[in-house]
């Protein structure tokens, strides 16, 4: 069920392709590294010199082992990071570069051009706001409304997200209502302004399984309908190819490999993206015993290439120099020293 | 709500009733005789009328009638004679706890909002200059001994200066109301710098923890300023555990202020309770300890209304 079929998200693929031409893009994350210098016992840099691309209207999942990067690299387009963080390279969104922003700047950039949903929708909400006015707190702030036409507003909104009785939802507090509400309404507050990016980081992790396949055709179907550009992270490469146009796969802070839905199942380059397809439990065999790359993420990074010390294929060169990412075929990208 | 109220002031009455037999035993555990002081103070009573007050108090009757007598009486507002003022208790008890509670009210009213600024204020960047400023403030307030402190301000703005009296109540007979608070400054400041330190550092704590939070985040994330994201979300969160620290805090208040009115001889609760306690002066010890429980009753039950007041997830049935 979680799992769309290659064909059909190749059909997905190739549609949105033709739409996102060769106009600029509406993000382009260039040379991306984010480093805590003072950082003790653990690698100061969690984010390596990416670089990627989100079209208008387009979803990105980004997959990827607990640790790799991928909540710093969503929290960067926020302006979120903590405050010791140190970000070099360029986020280009609208034709402006974001890491250059005033405070100011990016406040007015945070719920209106872009707006994040988190994982824990169970601590993400004020627990001593009601529903409503945490949602019209941001219509108030980017759209100038009164307190009561955002209320009124948040109210139509809790709707759109198919809230029951939404009235009286926006009423309660944070506490009253499911996990799942609460993920819609998150999701109501984030859509609030209309925003031209929705970074979605797990936003289905913390739910159960039937909560997380409605909470995901809600997101496709408010994507389709506002054409809302979507980044959309998970472990979870099943959740993240129901939702993206393409997936960019991260180990240990880097893009091993970066394609299209289609391209990335049905010819995974990279070991690492070739373990994690074998992970699915409907890809392997039936009955066969659950596929896990050996190895855990995290600990000291080994020279050369960081999946060295875990991927079958590796050899003394491997160990030597890092491979770069590098564009194999049309807009497939993979980061190996043993793919030609 | 309402049924929650009720409940807890039953309880609360409940409580008091327990303190009323406690109280009562340990009042009569207490060595010394009343009559026994007053003949001592007043060597030309005959052993006639030292025996006629002895029945008058109530000697030899025994314990359980004797509280009997005493609660059946003062659920009727008769608290008895005090000893040593030579009045009933009610007149004397009177303008004490009218002295206490303006101590402890304008000491609330000034250190809960300083507390919370400063704690908020630290709170922003811990560990920059002005978080070290602010908890070694708390840190003096903390550590500096109340009488010390009271005979420094004493020293200074009293004798030196001469700019505030040293004493706690005017002199005059009704005293017009600036007077009165020129004299309540000194006092009401070493209670204030005694209660804030501690709150001070509650509030430091509890803002760093909430400004870590996932909904501060949230808050951050919809383009809110710093100011707004403190206020109206950061600092409601960070006060719903200070109600309960305040309602803790209020005892300690209550016996800080002993030391407070004994120093600038402000004839409050504290004063009387210890005198009564010296001079073996029963009814007024009595009464005026179950006053402090009472207080302490009272400042639970409003911090448990606040609490559900402040916070929605819990509901009071
Ligand atoms: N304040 C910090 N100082 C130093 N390192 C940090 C700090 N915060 C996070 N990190 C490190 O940054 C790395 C990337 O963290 P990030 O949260 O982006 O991972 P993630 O891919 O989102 O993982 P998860 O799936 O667990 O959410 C982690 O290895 C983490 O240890
Ligand atoms: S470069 Fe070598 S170690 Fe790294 S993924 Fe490719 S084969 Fe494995
Ligand atoms: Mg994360």
């Amino acid at each position: 069920m979680m799992i769309a079929a290659p064909a059909s998200v190749a059909e997905i693929q190739d549609a949105h392709s033709q739409a996102s031409g060769a106009a600029t893009p509406l993000l382009r994350v260039q040379d991306l590294t984010i480093a805590f210098p003072a950082a003790v016992g653990r690698e100061a840099e969690v984010v390596s010199s990416i670089s990627y691309e989100i079209g208008a209207g387009e979803a990105l999942g980004v997959v990827g082992e607990s640790g790799c990067g991928k909540t710093m690299t969503s929290l960067a387009l926020m302006g979120l990071l903590p405050p010791a963080a140190q970000v070099d390279g360029a986020i280009w969104f609208d034709g402006r570069d974001l890491t250059k922003l005033s405070a100011r700047a990016w406040r007015s950039h945070r719920g209106r051009d872009a707006a994040m949903v988190f994982q824990e929708p169970m601590t993400a909400m004020n627990p001593v706001m009601r529903v409503g006015d945490q949602i019209a707190e941001v219509l108030v702030r980017h759209e100038g409304m009164s307190k009561r036409d955002g209320f009124s507003r948040a109210v139509q909104l809790l709707a759109s997200v198919h809230i029951p009785s939404p009235e009286r939802r926006a009423q309660d507090y944070p506490h009253q209502l499911s996990g799942g509400m609460r993920q819609r309404a998150m999701i109501a507050m984030a859509l609030a302004c209309r925003p031209k990016l929705l970074v979605a980081d797990e936003p289905t992790t913390a739910l159960d399984v039937t909560v997380q396949a409605q909470i995901l055709d809600l997101m496709l179907e408010l994507q389709e309908q506002h054409g809302t550009a979507i980044q959309f992270i998970s472990h979870n490469l099943a959740v993240v190819s129901e939702i993206a146009h393409r997936i960019m796969v991260m180990y240990s802070g880097r893009i091993v490999e970066y394609a299209s839905v289609g391209d990335l199942f049905a010819n995974p380059l990279h070991p690492y993206t070739q373990g994690l397809i074998k992970t699915l439990p409907e890809m392997g065999q039936p009955g066969s015993d659950l596929y896990t790359i050996p190895g855990t993420i995290g600990g000291k990074r080994p020279p050369g290439c960081r999946f060295s010390n875990r991927c079958p294929l590796a050899d003394a060169g491997c160990r030597q120099a890092e491979p770069a990412l590098r564009e194999v075929a049309p807009r497939h990208y993979v980061a190996c020293h043993k793919v030609n | 709500m309402l049924r929650y109220t009720l409940t807890r002031i039953g309880q609360a009455v409940l409580v008091l009733l327990v303190m009323t037999v406690l109280l009562f035993l340990l009042i009569n555990l207490m060595p010394g005789d009343p009559v026994d002081n007053m003949l001592e103070g007043n060597p030309s009573l005959t052993a006639a009328s030292a025996a006629q007050i002895r029945e008058l108090y109530g000697a030899g009757v025994p314990l359980p009638v004797r509280y009997w007598n005493w609660i059946t009486a003062a659920v009727q507002g008769d608290f008895g004679y005090s000893s040593i003022y030579f009045r009933p208790v009610a007149e004397v008890l009177g303008p004490a706890l009218g002295q206490t509670l303006k101590l402890m009210v304008a000491t609330l009213v000034l250190s809960v909002p300083l507390a919370l600024l400063l704690g908020s204020l630290a709170s922003l960047r811990p560990g920059g200059l002005m978080d070290n400023l602010i908890s070694f403030f708390a840190f003096a307030s903390i550590s500096l001994p109340n009488f010390w402190l009271s005979l420094i301000l004493i020293i200074v703005f009293a004798v030196q200066l001469g700019w505030l009296p040293a004493s706690g109540t005017p002199l005059e007979t009704n005293p017009p109301i600036w007077l009165e608070v020129r004299h309540l400054v000194l006092p009401v400041l070493v209670l204030t710098m005694f209660f804030v330190g501690p709150l001070v550092r509650y509030v430091r704590a509890s803002m760093i923890e909430t400004l870590s939070s996932d909904f501060v985040r949230t808050a951050r994330s919809k383009g809110l300023s710093e100011p707004q994201i403190i206020i109206r979300h950061a600092l409601r969160n960070a006060l719903i555990p200070m109600v309960t620290v305040l309602a803790l805090g209020f005892g300690g208040l209550f016996s800080g202020s002993l030391v407070v009115e004994t120093i600038f001889g402000v004839l409050g609760m504290g004063k009387m309770i210890f005198d009564a306690i010296r001079y073996v002066d029963f009814n007024l010890a009595l009464i005026g300890l179950l006053l402090a429980t009472l207080v302490t009753l009272i400042s639970n039950l409003l911090a448990d209304l606040a609490y559900a007041w402040l916070d929605p997830r819990i509901s009071l049935k």
